[in-house]
């Protein structure tokens, strides 16, 4: 898990590092931990009376607005491992293409009946080439199931923009070589619940954004 | 004497006639109760076996529905632990439910080929809907896939909120088949909330028995399904039902109905108790013809049995009226002969008070006519003896004519009392008399008769010692029996008399020397004669007389001792009230 971790962050940083300027930072208020069951331990998604959320909380904040969408994004990977999808949360652009290698010795049946995309991977092993992968071409959220193990949940948020970031468990986040202009700051907490603030962006200027 | 023959018979054949009367009014009550208690038997026993019937049947039926419903509630769980249907559902897509429930619930629709055993067939589902969160049908996209159902009757299906738990539910659909609805809640398998329910349309099970000729079908909501039945027995039966549901809170109860012109007994039993469906009943129609026909031969039975022992009861009954009607005669017979008997003794105590009544107003009559000539004779020897140009020995006759007709007068006036007490007319004016008085006076009278013999008296009195009496009376009394004990004492003899208060009585006894009175005469019997002649004259009347005076007092007189020269009675009166000072 700390190399999921890890992971995500750098993907998440890699922007901000090479752009720079212009860059927003801040804290959520995130909702407080529930303390899961220790069987429960590995669910990175969780329901409660409907709404799905991380657990322990995560926000994802962004930018809203249109943006051009550039030809080519990079590819981005949800593995199933350990019967569980990693990672749990993951903020990508339109248009860009997830994978969803197995990294367990088990057949997984990856689909989603959400909205915001429809899709069915059928039943696959880890040696399945090429790894099953589905392009989210509307913004929205989509629930990740696995057919075969119902308690599996993932969930990938589809965003307009290119400016997003995941907070740190204590709600942390900064975003990078944002444009100037105004917009609108969201912050996604769960599937029923985002927070919005309007700001106003100065080139190479640090703007500091606080969600309560 | 007795009662001639033919009415003698005649009483003893109305005998036999009212006690067989009696015996067949009995033997009709025994058989009328024996029917009326048979009928009600055969009544409760048809009931009772017909509703073991019922029961064991509509048991059997939940068995196999415990069955059903047990495989549907596995499926439901496994349904609801599917990915795709919480997908489905928690996602919104409920286009997608049907097509993801699809697979896992086409072994429960009917298939096409028929089933190998008939539980196997109980478990294929006519149709299958999903609910959604509140209670209403999701529609299917392709309705062939999970049994077609018209839009109205899919309506039927919907709920007012999602159960809880099972809910049996019937639907009657327009087309006329009917449906038996389970509704299991789906879980979600994550939050334990209810996310959907699963409303599975069944045939329903049938009630198979066969022995009975029973009919059973269902009543949903006002309207029935009994197919068997003609149009109008549906429509009556279905009024009745709806009667009995609506008026009463009873879940289950029978009665009893003409259907097609025959008695039947139907049974009705709520199929789905606390349900949200509708409610639905299981009827079942008895024919009562087979036990109709058993009580008309248990009837029978009976009624034959009875008219046996009215028959046996005929010949018992003469025959015990014979037995019983012999010493009845014989009772009639001393009866009549009592009868006589009294009548003959009623008639000669009725001549006798006749002759009675005769003598004492005849001796009454005599006295009264014997007085007059007495006293017209003695005032003419008066006033003869009165003049005194006669011989002196004519004197003598006179005087002695005097006397005997003063005795007359007396003898005549004692009768004259007698006759009236004999015929009741004395009546005593009571009042205090001083006896020690009366008798005083007497004693002096006594010792003024001239041919008074020498005695001697001897008194032993209290100077008053009263008595409830008509002095008069007394006085007679005590008059009488001083005379005696003058006139039967020999000369130098003397009476002795004492008096004493006892009780509520007074005793006076007078006793007197001279000769006994010989044993066994009855010296107060009216116009008693000693046996022994004697010298003194008598007339027989004084005692008699003297001791009816003393019993019309409530007193009498006894002989108290009559030997050794000495004769002693005993008078007693009652003491006046208060009066008596002790002796």
């Amino acid at each position: 898990m700390r190399r999921a971790g890890s992971l995500w962050t750098s993907i998440s940083l890699l922007p901000g590092v090479l752009l720079a300027g212009t860059v927003v930072e801040g804290r959520v208020e995130l909702p407080p931990s529930h303390s899961p069951p220790v069987q429960a331990k590995r669910y990175e998604i969780v329901t409660r009376g409907g709404v799905l959320s991380t657990q322990p909380p995560l926000a994802v904040v962004y930018l809203d607005g249109n943006f051009p969408r550039p030809a080519s994004l990079p590819v981005k990977q949800v593995v199933q491992k350990n019967l569980a999808f990693i990672p749990a949360l993951l903020p990508v652009q339109v248009g860009t293409k997830v994978e969803f290698p197995n990294l367990d010795d088990t057949y997984h049946n990856i689909f989603s009946y959400s909205p915001a995309k429809r899709f069915d991977l059928g039943r696959y092993r880890p040696d399945e080439r090429p790894v099953p992968a589905v392009v989210f071409d509307k913004p929205g959220l989509v629930t990740l199931r696995c057919d075969i193990h119902e308690h599996m949940r993932g969930l990938i948020l589809v965003l307009n923009t290119p400016y997003f970031a995941m907070t740190d468990t204590a709600g942390r986040f900064r975003l990078e070589g944002l444009p100037a202009g105004r917009y609108t700051l969201k912050a996604w907490i769960d599937s029923k619940t985002t927070r919005e603030k309007p700001v106003q962006l100065r080139s190479n200027q640090t703007l500091h954004v606080d969600f309560p | 004497m007795s009662l001639p023959g033919p009415m003698r018979n005649k009483g003893v054949a109305g005998f036999r006639v009212r006690l067989f009367a009696v015996m067949m009014v009995i033997v009709a009550t025994l058989t009328t109760l024996g029917l009326y208690l048979a009928q009600r038997r055969v009544a409760a026993d048809a009931e009772r076996n017909l509703q073991q019937i019922f029961q064991s049947e509509l048991a059997s039926l939940h068995k196999l529905e415990e069955l059903r419903h047990a495989a549907l509630a596995d499926r439901c769980d496994v349904l609801a632990a599917k990915p795709r249907i919480h997908a489905a559902i928690e996602d919104d897509a409920l286009d997608l439910l049907y097509p993801s429930a699809k697979d896992e619930l086409r072994d429960l629709m009917e298939s096409e080929e028929p089933p190998p055993e008939r539980p196997a067939q109980w478990l294929h589902a006519r149709f299958y809907r999903f609910l959604d969160s509140r209670g209403r049908v999701i529609q299917p996209p392709n309705p062939r896939d999970v049994g077609e159902l018209d839009p109205k009757s899919e309506e039927q299906l919907a709920l007012r909120s999602l159960p809880e738990t099972r809910q049996i539910g019937y639907l009657l659909e327009n087309g006329g088949a009917i449906d038996e609805l389970i509704a299991v809640p789906i879980f979600s398998t994550e939050t334990g909330d209810i996310i959907s329910a699963l409303v599975v349309g069944f045939k329903p099970l049938e009630l198979a028995d066969k022995r009975t000729g029973m009919k059973s079908g269902i009543w949903v909501n006002g309207r029935l399904h009994l197919p068997s039945l003609s149009q109008s027995a549906q429509a009556s039966l279905n009024k009745r039902i709806s009667n009995a549901v609506a008026g009463g809170e009873r879940e289950e109860n029978n009665f009893r109905l003409q259907l097609e012109g025959a008695p039947h007994l139907v049974f009705y039993k709520r199929l789905n108790p606390q349900s949200l469906f509708p409610p639905a009943y299981e009827i079942c129609v008895y024919p009562l013809a087979p036990w109709t026909a058993q009580l008309r031969r248990l009837q029978w039975q009976i009624a034959s049995a009875g008219a046996l022992l009215l028959l046996g009861g005929f010949f018992a009954s003469h025959l015990a009226a014979v037995r019983l009607s012999a010493p009845v005669k014989k009772l009639a017979l001393d009866s009549e002969e009592n009868r006589e008997k009294r009548e003959r003794a009623e008639a000669a105590l009725a001549s006798t008070a006749r002759e009675l009544e005769r003598s004492a107003r005849y001796s009454a009559d005599a006295s009264h006519q014997l007085k007059s000539p007495v006293t017209v004779l003695r005032v003419g020897l008066e006033s003869l003896l009165a003049r005194d140009d006669f011989q002196p020995e004519v004197y003598e006759q006179l005087s002695a004519l005097l006397q005997q007709t003063r005795r007359l007068t007396g003898v005549i006036d004692d009768l004259l009392l007698l006759s009236r007490m004999d015929a009741g007319h004395l009546k005593i004016e009571s009042a205090s008399v001083n006896l020690s008085e009366i008798v005083d006076e007497w004693l002096d009278d006594l010792s003024a008769l001239p041919d008074s013999p020498e005695v001697a008296i001897e008194k032993q009195l209290p100077p008053a010692l009263f008595v409830a009496g008509e002095k008069r009376y007394t006085s007679l009394i005590i008059q009488n029996l001083l005379e005696n004990a003058r006139k039967y004492n020999r000369p130098g003899g003397r009476i002795r008399l004492r008096a004493r208060a006892a009780g509520s009585e007074v005793v006076l006894c007078i006793g007197n020397t001279g000769r006994a009175i010989p044993c066994g005469e009855n010296v107060f019997e009216r116009f008693h004669h000693s046996a022994t002649p004697s010298a003194v004259s008598g007339h027989g009347i004084g005692l008699n007389l003297a001791r009816e005076l003393a019993r019309l007092h409530g007193g009498d007189i006894r002989l108290v001792c009559s030997e050794n020269d000495w004769t002693e009675f005993e008078v007693r009166l009652p003491a006046a009230n208060g009066a008596a000072p002790a002796a």
